[in-house]
């Protein structure tokens, strides 16, 4: 029988496009010190550290995990590193909460994050083009590396293989754009949100410029960002302790579930399907059969926005909307609107509140420690607005094939 | 020897030589008002990889075959053949099975316009998948490039379900870049059945200008069109951000529109609109609808109207100078607004 697993703390550092003022040691290190301070911990309460970090080439180092053991106080304790492209902080984040759970260990830090943009591509003199061939090299060297596939390319494959079947649904701008607008206003209230002082019109979308069409315009893909994030994940007992020392509520993980897709894209049997996101159903269907909930319950969702189009079918996979009617979204207005919300207001009704922190469109998207980042949010939403129910969800690695989903409660009485 | 190593030099390395940085430390000022350093490096790894159990695949692609493994209990054929053990048969054995030139496209595919670093110069490309193995119950698909031989890859052109011939590199060294994938319907009929048909027999470099049918209802747009071009261009003046932009490039672009023709001269850092279509051109793009320059001029971009397919472009070396044009109304209106400053 699993142990109960709480959550009592999560911190983020600022998210930038570039952090020249630090490291990413320093970027741990900071994320693990502010976690920490606002749980009124030390590091001496935690038994052993998972460490989310994506790519050794971002990092430029193999084991990049090694050198930070004792830079956040670790030293002589238990340590892995998990990476699983995108999904790599959800994955993290189901490390720690497996060795809570199994009573390997009573206080687990989970720290993810990744330094991205130090690379730089000498004959464009900028980094971006870097950081795509970094990426790239997600895809095998074999068959699809050659053919100079890049994550946008992966993304949206899926997308316009998602409109061969479910045509009319994603493939309205104007949907999109509305999304992306009222994601830009909720990053403008998370103050370490890497665009939180861009104001980002539906205008402002539709006539960006295109990175992928008919489904990526500029403005509705997510962002590199530098950065890193931190959670706490506590045993029944320590979390009632450590919950009454700080005087902060606890946030139950009652449901997680993780489903990883097969690499080589195919027609029936095991093969990726490009038209769906299998991963996120499964995921989704495993963490509410794990919670008891259904969909209707959750009132909270930080998921995972690689680009808009993915978000539409990502709320579609978790059961949120229909597939193939997810513009429901805007046009049944089930993506609550912030404006109306405030600080402290819940959702109603059928409404969701999608990506409060702005999401990895607005907010960030350090990559190793993003699902954290999602994770910070969610529990400061549900604190502040006593949403019972939350969802936290991570994708990743080549056409969205790594999964994850995590049902979160905020403990009975609240604050 | 001597012979030997000219060809050497000639062969296509892994690291291009421009590829790379010269050992510094540099100063790089932090948001916080401080100087911070940083320092060139690189993270190198060059590698001779093995295709091991994959080779086969790639050993049949040289000889301008296709092969895949199927699986003798389930009948599925895995293309390319990732592995000669059945992962969803306990692992049964796989047979090499030799497949045809031909197949379907499996879905809408995207056009790459931003490529990583290794692949700068070589895009827009194309690649999807296609379902090569028709007649199997299951089957994976193939991954690769996509071309045309009607100009630069557009929206429309591999959507899913069309039905694709496999081109073989006239020269193949054992990538999965030696073969990609034509629509049928570009195919001459009396190609269609050639396995393997050879890229060389295929006009793949020098596309037709599409026909384009001028109409009275695009000639007051083609004029407005005109009138704005030729205003941005008289603004390209020496010394100016839009005068560096263009600086070292030299072109003569013909230009059909459904309103009329004309040229665009690229040289000694500026930029003449001409009405009349040149004699000689670098290359020639088209589009039915004149707006597509007001929209460049006005802060938008011609790579833009590539991209949704409203113009027409001949292949990959006409694309660099879209870039440089594309930069042209940004680069005058910073100009412009330094020139207001006191």
């Amino acid at each position: 029988m699993m142990r109960r697993v709480g959550i009592v703390g999560a911190g983020i550092t600022e998210c930038r496009g570039r952090w020249v003022e630090k490291t990413y040691w320093d970027l741990f290190q900071t994320a693990v010190r502010e976690t920490l301070s606002a749980a009124q911990m030390t590091i001496d309460d935690v038994d052993s550290v998972v460490y989310g970090i994506y790519n050794d080439i971002f990092e430029h180092q193999a084991i990049p995990e090694s050198s930070l053991t004792g830079l956040i106080g670790m030293t002589n304790k238990p340590g892995v590193r998990i990476t699983s492209g995108g999904a790599t902080g959800f994955y993290a984040m189901r490390g720690a909460i497996m060795e809570v759970a199994s009573g390997m260990s009573d206080v687990v830090l989970c720290v993810g994050g990744e330094k991205a943009t130090d690379c730089f591509d000498p004959l464009s003199k900028s980094p971006t083009p870097m950081v795509i061939n970094t990426i790239a090299y997600s895809w095998d060297p074999f068959f699809e590396n050659p053919l100079g596939a890049t994550a946008n390319d992966s993304y949206m494959q899926m997308c316009l293989g998602y409109n061969d079947s479910y045509p009319g649904d994603i493939g309205d701008p104007l949907v999109r754009a509305k999304i992306v607008e009222k994601l830009c206003r909720q990053g403008n209230r998370n103050p370490y949100a890497q665009r939180r002082d861009e104001h980002v019109t539906v205008e402002h979308v539709m006539n960006s410029r295109w990175i992928i069409p008919p489904f990526l315009r500029l403005l509705e893909a997510c962002m590199y960002t530098e950065g890193a994030g931190a959670t706490i994940f506590a045993s029944e007992d320590k979390a009632r302790e450590l919950s009454e020392r700080s005087g902060q509520p606890i946030i139950w993980v009652r449901g997680v579930g993780a489903a990883n897709e097969a690499y080589a894209v195919g027609r029936g049997g095991y093969y990726k399907p490009l038209d769906r996101i299998v991963s996120d159903r499964l995921a989704a269907e495993r963490a509410y059969e794990m919670a008891g909930v259904k969909p209707s319950d959750i009132k909270i969702v930080e998921l995972h926005d690689a680009f808009v189009a993915q978000l539409m079918i990502t709320m579609g996979e978790m059961g949120f909307v229909p597939v193939g009617k997810t513009r429901a979204l805007i046009d049944e207005g089930i993506m609550a609107d912030i404006d109306d919300l405030g600080d402290k207001k819940a959702p109603v009704g059928k409404q969701v509140l999608v990506n409060p922190s702005g999401g990895l469109i607005f907010g960030g998207h350090f990559v190793g420690g993003s699902n954290m980042f999602s994770m910070w949010s969610a529990r400061r939403e549900m604190i502040n607005r006593q949403v019972p129910l939350a969802l936290v969800h991570g994708t990743g690695a080549i056409n969205a094939c790594f999964g994850g989903a995590i049902v979160l409660e905020l403990d009975e009485g609240g604050m | 020897m001597a012979k030997q190593r000219r060809v050497m030099a000639k062969r296509e390395m892994v690291i291009p030589p421009d590829y790379n940085l010269p050992r510094e430390v540099t100063t790089i000022a932090g948001k916080d008002g401080t100087p911070y350093l940083q320092f060139n490096t690189g993270m190198l790894t060059l590698y001779k990889q093995t295709y091991g159990e994959i080779s086969r695949f790639f050993m049949g692609l040289k000889e301008g075959k296709l092969i895949g493994a199927r699986c003798k209990n389930c009948r599925q054929v895995m293309v390319p053949a990732a592995t000669w053990h059945c992962p969803d048969c306990d692992f049964a054995p796989m047979e090499e099975v030799t497949l045809p030139h031909h197949g379907v496209l499996a879905a809408t595919a995207p056009i790459t316009f931003f490529p990583s670093a290794t692949f700068i110069g070589k895009a827009p490309f194309c690649r999807g998948y296609v379902d090569v193995a028709t007649k199997a119950p299951v089957a994976s698909f193939l991954p690769c490039r996509l071309r045309t031989t009607t100009g630069i890859p557009r929206p429309g052109i591999f959507v899913k379900g069309i039905e694709v011939k496999l081109v073989f590199a006239d020269e193949r060294q054992g990538t999965i870049l030696d073969v990609f994938a034509v629509p049928m319907s570009e195919v001459p009929a009396k190609l269609r059945k050639k396995e393997p048909l050879l890229a060389s027999q295929l006009n793949l470099e020098n596309p037709p200008v599409p026909k384009i049918k001028e109409g009275s209802k695009w000639k007051t747009p083609f004029a407005a069109a005109m009138k704005d071009m030729k205003t941005m261009a008289s603004k390209v003046t020496k010394g100016s951000r839009a005068a560096k932009d263009l600086a070292d490039r030299s072109h003569t672009i013909g230009v059909k529109t459904g309103g009329g023709k004309f040229g665009m001269v690229v040289a000694n850092g500026k930029l003449r609109i001409v009405d009349t279509l040149p004699k000689k051109v670098s290359f020639t793009m088209a589009a039915e609808d004149p707006v597509v320059f007001t929209k460049w001029v006005k802060g938008g971009s011609l790579s833009d109207a590539v991209m949704e397919g409203l113009l027409w472009l001949p292949n990959l070396e006409s694309f660099p100078a879209l870039y440089a044009l594309d930069r042209l109304p940004r680069s005058i209106r910073r100009d412009e607004e330094e020139g207001r400053r006191p």
